[in-house]
């Protein structure tokens, strides 16, 4: 499918400071991308040149064939934007918020704003100021949806949401998505990108360090299996293994928790030695992938790069 | 170190202001000490002085033939820009925490809130005090340099009695806030009230048997000690009801602090409540004219301080045309009998034209300083914008970064036109109730020649704030507009070389009451305006926006 958003070789840095890094990706019309990465990485920095609030120092940036610096007038028109942190004149009510912006955007489907804030249940007659900050998040969602913009820019969209409106956003994402649009999204909910996203990109410290589906990116299995034994067993007898990272020892030595990567063929026909009580996996979640990529000495596995 | 208690870490955040007010509003004492002996050379001129001190209590220090009652009386003029860093700091204290959010961490420290809010108040008469030892000292040194016939102690305690009057104005911004939910409009209230007592103070100097009126403002007090004045000294009861006051508005704001929401403000007694609006109805506001466009919602942001500037502008501009008017034939036997006098006011005016609009000539020269400071004010508005991050989503509509700029410099445009147009109707107005004899167009060319001067500023604020962030920028236009007075105001009796009176645009504005507004100069104001903001939308159309 066609790429809608094209970014090839973006840099930024604020003076001496590190922004993005030679950062390149490809998100195709239609897709919902997930953007995730620690505080600092960069997730917010790739936004903001794709919105042109920051002028790249090098390389890139296109929105539906557009460059995001030269032609940003017609990218805004095909764009709804949610920034990281929704800061909007305090005194105006969420209804003016709204008016105002659909006046900016030149008017917008007034019965489908209707059924947004509904969906949303937003009190439009509280000052900003006055709102939570999750009402706030609902009064920055709806200004973005609203004009059912062919791509969707959300910096951390669901920050501040209760779980029960975060159903209601990924309602509203799945819906854009049904009806065409694309949606690049950055979170640190990662469960809520598993749901939600169909590729995932990771950036840390201003590069994109991996790239891929959902699928593809869990596939780099990192199980953890704990085993339990009737009698006491050495650690060392796993520790040894072929893609065992970690062992931890349970209940006196009567269980072992280990950490797999790849295979677990050596672990099963070793454990098999032993009188086994019982033996648990768990499926890695992409919180344990994404921790993974950000564990303290921060290296990529040469295995897991490929994936694309 | 600073970080130890509430009380220092305020202090800590007062550090730069501590230092850049009391010495620059030291220098402002001194900078009249270095001309004053110019003015009072001869003998027949401290003669001539020192009768006028004995009939006419209009500013009697200045009549008093010394180094210190000059500098007085010109400090004088400036007590409302003194008054401008207690009022916003106070307003800031409690409010403005409680806007950013950071006073609900505060208070969940093991700390009580009258603790908390006592230590913020103790910190900022501890900056008062200290800015007051500074100007203090500096006024000293100036007197040592200048001749001045007041010691130590004389400089220190005029630099009380000013930290004084400033804390009386501090509370009563705290207090405010506490019925306030904004810090700005705190603020506002508070300038707004500082005018009422300058001008109540004012009342009983032109008009007798009206002193308990001037009783009625914190301002009599201020003025009832004359430290640098050896013969009229200090008052320790004027200066006893100042520190009353201090401490009674500022008790009053903390209990009520103590007592009410965080984040919310004092319930008002139903008496003075507004009345209860129906349940509104949960719509979109659909045709409200302050939301059709960025030009519009410009209007709408700027409209309530214009109303403020207005009131206070074109207000005192009427009040002054009144009082000269009521007080001209006193003025006149005066002037009449003093060359001193005379000399002083033809300074802003000229031999040939009338007392009244000389008079008046050397007052309305405050004006384009106030509807500049405006100006301060709203660039300071735009940078925060942008600073804040309330730019990025009106910037992720299918608007151009110019035409945002442009649209807010326009309803900046709109709203200083409407003060300069106000002020001409207030003081045609005024001067036709009062029966004065103004020249029309020299009045239309005074009001409406503050115009260029209110956004040339703008401008400048503008191009700057495309590299300095917001302190910075309204630090940096602050400072300019302190300088640009005081090249105008002072310079001519410092005998400044033309070319640097030049740099001032007072120096552009002329005396337009008297001569008129000379075409020349407004075309170069208003060029340089252009300039200031053609380059200030280039800059920020290429600019990173909230870096």
């Amino acid at each position: 499918m066609k790429a809608i958003i094209q970014v090839e070789r973006l840099t930024k840095s604020y003076g001496g400071k590190r922004g993005i890094v030679d950062v390149s990706f490809e998100v195709p019309e239609g897709e919902v991308f997930g953007f995730l990465g620690p505080n600092g990485a960069g997730k917010t920095t790739t936004i903001r040149l794709l919105m042109a609030l920051l002028h790249p120092d090098a390389g890139s940036a296109r929105i539906a064939g557009l460059d995001c610096w030269q032609q940003s007038i017609e990218i805004k028109r095909l764009v709804g934007y949610v920034p990281g942190e929704p800061a909007l004149d305090p005194n105006l009510t969420g209804g003016q918020i709204l008016e105002y912006f659909a006046n900016l955007r030149g008017g917008v489907d007034r019965p489908y704003l209707t059924q947004l804030i509904k969906r949303l249940d937003l009190d439009l007659n509280r000052k900003f100021h006055q709102y939570s900050t999750g009402n706030k998040r609902k009064v920055v969602l709806i200004q973005a949806f609203m004009h059912r913009p062919k791509v969707l820019i959300l910096d951390e969209p669901t920050s501040g949401l209760d779980p029960l409106n975060q159903q209601v956003f990924d309602g509203m994402v799945k819906d854009a998505r049904e009806s065409g649009s694309t949606v690049f999204l950055s979170s640190h909910v990662l469960s809520e990108v598993e749901k939600t996203c169909t590729r995932v990109g990771i950036i840390r410290e201003g590069r994109l360090v991996r790239i891929g589906g959902i699928a593809d990116v869990k596939a780099i299995k990192r199980y953890e299996i704990t085993i339990s034994f009737a009698s006491p067993v050495p650690p060392e007898t796993f520790a040894s293994l072929e893609g065992v990272e970690k062992v931890e020892v349970l209940n006196e030595g009567h269980a072992v928790r280990l950490a797999i990567q790849g295979s677990a063929d050596a672990v099963v026909k070793t454990a098999a030695r032993y009188p086994v009580v019982s033996l648990t996996s768990y499926e890695p979640s992409l919180e344990d992938i994404f921790l993974r990529y950000y564990q303290a000495d921060g290296k990529v596995p040469e295995e897991a790069a490929n994936v694309v | 170190m600073w970080f130890k208690s509430v009380l220092v870490k305020t202090l800590r955040d007062y550090r730069i202001a501590i230092l850049g007010w009391g010495i620059g509003m030291g220098l402002v004492v001194v900078s009249p000490m270095a001309t004053v002996s110019t003015l009072i050379s001869t003998p027949q001129q401290r003669a001539e002085l020192a009768s006028l001190a004995a009939s006419f209590a209009w500013n009697a220090e200045l009549v008093a033939p010394t180094v210190g009652g000059y500098a007085t009386f010109k400090i004088g003029i400036f007590i409302f820009l003194i008054c401008v860093w207690p009022l916003l700091a106070a307003s800031r204290m409690l409010r403005g925490e409680e806007e950013r959010g950071s006073m609900d961490v505060l208070l969940s420290l093991p700390r009580s809130r009258v603790r908390v809010a006592v230590e913020k108040v103790a910190a900022m008469w501890v900056a008062l005090l200290a800015m007051g030892v500074l100007i203090g000292l500096v006024a000293f040194a100036g007197g040592e340099q200048f001749k001045g016939d007041f010691n130590v102690v004389d400089a220190l305690l005029f630099g009380l009695d000013l930290a004084l009057v400033c804390a009386v104005f501090g509370g009563l911004a705290l207090l405010i806030s506490q019925f306030t939910q904004e810090r700005g409009t705190a603020a506002g209230w508070t300038a707004a009230l500082l005018l009422v007592f300058i001008v109540l103070d004012m009342v009983h100097r032109v008009i007798p048997n009206t002193v308990w009126i001037s009783q009625l403002s914190p301002i009599y007090y201020y003025n009832l000690s004359k430290p640098l004045v050896p013969s009229y000294g200090a008052s320790a009861g004027g200066m006893l009801v100042l520190a009353g006051l201090s401490v009674g508005l500022a008790a009053v704001a903390v209990w009520l602090f103590a007592r009410r929401d965080v984040g919310d403000t004092v319930a008002l007694p139903a008496w003075l409540r507004l009345p209860q609006r129906a349940a509104r109805a949960n719509v979109m506001p659909a045709g409200e004219w302050s939301l059709r466009s960025i030009y519009a919602r410009g209007l709408g942001m700027v409209a309530m301080p214009t109303l403020w500037w207005t009131l206070g502008i074109a207000g005192g501009a009427a009040w002054f045309v009144v009082v000269i008017k009521q007080s001209e034939a006193k003025l006149q036997e005066l002037a009449s009998g003093s060359s001193f006098f005379q000399t002083l006011i033809t300074q802003f005016g000229s031999s040939n034209a009338g007392f009244n609009a000389n008079l008046l000539s050397a007052i309305f020269l405050i004006l384009p300083l106030l509807l500049m400071a405006f100006a301060v004010t709203q660039v300071n508005r735009w940078s925060s914008d942008e600073v804040d991050g309330r730019l990025d989503i009106v910037l992720s509509t299918p608007q151009s970064r110019l035409f945002v700029l442009l649209g807010r410099f326009a309803a900046l445009t709109t709203a200083t036109i409407v003060i300069g147009v106000m002020t001409l109707a207030a003081t045609a107005l005024a001067a036709s109730a009062a029966g004065l004899k103004l020249d029309t167009g020299n009045l239309a060319a005074a009001t409406l020649g503050m115009i260029p001067m209110g956004l040339l500023v703008a401008a400048v604020g503008y191009l700057a704030a495309g590299w300095l962030r917001t302190a910075a920028d309204t630090g940096l236009l602050s400072f300019l507009l302190a300088a640009w007075f005081f090249i105008s105001f002072i310079g001519p009796d410092l005998k400044l070389p033309d070319g640097t009176l030049r740099l001032s645009p007072f120096y552009y504005y002329g005396t337009p009451l008297v001569h008129g507004l000379q075409l020349a100069d407004m075309v170069l104001l208003v060029s340089v305006g252009v300039l200031a903001l053609a380059l200030g939308s280039v800059r920020f159309m290429r600019k990173d926006i909230a870096v």
